[in-house]
């Protein structure tokens, strides 16, 4: 499990993450608040997948978050699910505002257990807080269910910047302790579309290759 | 600093109050240029035929088209009139004639103002519309769905930087919704997929929400060629085989790519998924999408093939290098030049690949028969236009049933 070390860019670790959750959750804009500092009011929903990177200091470890956005609807899954495999990390997002995408988290908990590997990280996330006066579910309905199911549990708001940090350092700072404590077979199962940890392969992308260059986030 | 102005807060109003390009869509805070203005079309043109959304936000600007027409431009549209005739009455007799002519004049780009009426004889729903009056207005008045929410959900999201689907519940949005809506009631099977507004946002922006729906059903029911339904269908099988193609033909044309592509464990559903689902509307320039649109109406979704081979083409030497995260950010930030339709569009028409997609096809189905015995009843002809018209009553006379 050595990391790749490079001039320009070092980690000790890479963890592939997927996102998942209901269509309209705000999945996107969590993604682009933690790997560029942006968000958009004005975002196409997203068709298939999307793929950002963010590298970060982790329980003293530098991590980098390889990090898969996939489309919520539903009939996507048979695209979407492809990327679960060789995932170190599941982000499983609701919206605060609409119980529905929270009652649905038992099924993406389900989609979980048929396509991904056995051990891997969850994490719930309700996001949108800032719609405070269109709350629906409750942080306490929340937070007994992810403890019933074992997962961690956190809400957020992209749109004003609120614990999507602290989300991201929890998902991976509880994967990295998931992966310290028992040793990991190199190149575990082969990691199927994106791979998991790339070992003993350079991987070399920019620092900050995103976040260098601040782009206009709605065009055309 | 990054936020943008809510949507909620657009106001309607005869001119925009952010500069649009001439298409409609809102310019990137800088660089504001001064040709914001078309100049190959009228207003009379526009208002009559297509540019619906023109009409209701933005005469202002286009009066100044009527002083600009130029010259060339000029010439071209009044080929195309003549090649067209009054309200379409000559456009069937002259492709039947001079079909290389058609094809090479589309090829080149259809005159903008005439785009929308030419879609709708190429694609045939001109004639789906003929055959079934009333139809569209039936679905959209009388049937309710079961993908209402996720339409409405996904209307915002749609072309959210385009004036004309900015205003909320304006009259852009509630054409996207009545026609996606519509559709959702036609094709209860098929019922709303994301993706399918922004082809329907696209057409819109060319022509009326009827004439939208009906070109919709033409492209997934299959009016002219191959049915695309199975983009949107469960298990998205069309999107699979297209991907499946796709991959091999990088390998066969650009074989160091394909190969590198192989090693850095690129797979095609990973950049070339939304190139397919709604046919390059998703997020390249808007002038590319139209010249695309052009040709994928008259010669079918191979276009998509080849313009997507051509974009991996024009940037070979650069992707080629590039490892498996750089690859990834290329395929979503192509460099202008490769998205120019005058470049790109040529370079696409140098791959041949009809008769390797006729292969690649069957192969695909074989190897899905293979692994699979309940295999898709994959329909690949299209429809003849008299079985569409009965699609379109058995539609009507369905939901009429289950009214009662």
């Amino acid at each position: 499990m050595a990391g790749t070390r490079r001039a320009e860019e070092e980690y000790d670790y890479l963890f592939k993450v997927v996102l998942i959750g209901d269509s309209g959750v705000g999945k996107s804009n969590l993604l682009s608040r933690f790997t560029r500092n942006e968000f958009c009011l004005e975002s196409k929903s997203t068709i298939g997948v999307e793929f950002a990177t963010r590298t970060l200091h982790v329980e003293g470890k530098i991590i980098k978050a390889q990090i898969w956005d996939t489309a919520g609807q539903e009939r996507y899954r048979a695209i979407t699910s492809a990327y679960y495999r060789g995932a170190l990390g599941a982000v499983l997002v609701y919206d605060v505002s609409k119980p529905t995408t929270f009652d649905n988290i038992s099924r993406w908990l389900k989609e979980l257990r048929d396509h991904a590997d056995a051990n891997i990280r969850i994490m719930l996330v309700g996001n949108k807080t800032d719609l405070k006066h269109l709350r629906a579910v409750a942080t306490d309905d929340a937070h007994k269910f992810a403890e019933a199911e074992g997962l961690s549990y956190i809400e957020t708001s992209a749109l004003e910047a609120t614990n999507v940090e602290e989300a991201f350092q929890l998902i991976l700072g509880d994967i990295y302790r998931a992966i310290s404590k028992k040793p990991v077979a190199s190149d575990e199962g082969g990691a199927g579309a994106a791979g998991g940890v790339k070992e003993g392969k350079t991987i070399n992308v920019a620092a900050g290759d995103a976040n260098s260059e601040k782009k206009q986030c709605c065009s055309t | 600093m990054d936020k943008k102005k809510a949507v909620d807060d657009t106001e309607p109003g005869p001119a925009p109050s952010r500069p649009v390009d001439r298409f409609g869509f809102i310019k990137p805070e800088q660089g504001t240029s001064p040709d914001g203005i078309s100049k190959s079309k009228s207003i009379h043109e526009r208002e009559r035929e297509s540019g619906y959304w023109l009409t209701v936000h933005y005469f202002t600007n286009l009066t100044a088209d009527i002083f600009l027409g130029n010259h060339r431009d000029g010439r071209r549209i009044k080929k195309w009139r003549k090649m067209i005739g009054v309200g379409g009455s000559d456009w069937k007799h002259y492709v039947r004639r001079n079909p290389h002519v058609v094809k090479r004049r589309i090829r080149k780009g259809i005159p903008d103002c005439l785009r929308g009426l030419v879609w709708q004889l190429i694609s045939g729903s001109r004639d789906l519309l003929l055959m079934n009056p009333g139809v569209y207005e039936t679905l959209v008045i009388y049937e309710t769905s079961a993908s209402e929410l996720e339409i409405i959900r996904d209307i915002s999201r749609t072309f959210p930087s385009h004036i004309f689907f900015q205003q909320r519940h304006g009259p852009g949005q509630r054409s996207l919704y009545n026609v996606l809506k519509a559709y959702s009631v036609y094709d209860r099977d098929v019922g709303y997929v994301q993706g399918m507004g922004f082809l329907a946002g696209l057409l819109l922006l060319y022509m009326s929400e009827e004439d939208a729906f009906w070109l919709l059903v033409a492209l997934l029911k299959g009016a002219v060629h191959a049915p695309m339904e199975g983009l949107y269908q469960a298990g998205l099988p069309l999107v699979q085989q297209y991907l499946y193609q796709f991959e091999k033909l990088v390998l066969e044309q650009m074989p160091q790519l394909g190969q590198h592509f192989i090693e850095e464990m690129i797979n095609p559903s990973m950049y070339a998924s939304q190139w397919f689902i709604t046919v390059f509307s998703y997020s390249f320039p808007f002038h590319l999408t139209l010249r695309v649109w052009d040709v994928f109406l008259y010669e079918g979704i191979k276009v998509v093939f080849q313009v997507g081979l051509a974009l991996l083409r024009f940037c070979h030497d650069e992707l080629v290098k590039l490892p498996f995260e750089k690859l990834l950010h290329a395929f979503r930030n192509f460099p202008e030049e490769a998205t120019d339709p005058d470049v790109l569009l040529p370079i696409a028409f140098t791959f041949k690949v009809s008769g390797r997609l006729e292969e690649l096809e069957k192969e695909y189905q074989k190897k899905l028969e293979g692994s699979n015995a309940s295999t898709s009843t994959k329909r690949s002809h299209p429809l003849k236009l008299k079985t569409m018209s009965r699609i379109g009553s058995r539609a009507l006379s369905n939901f009429t049933n289950s009214e009662k």
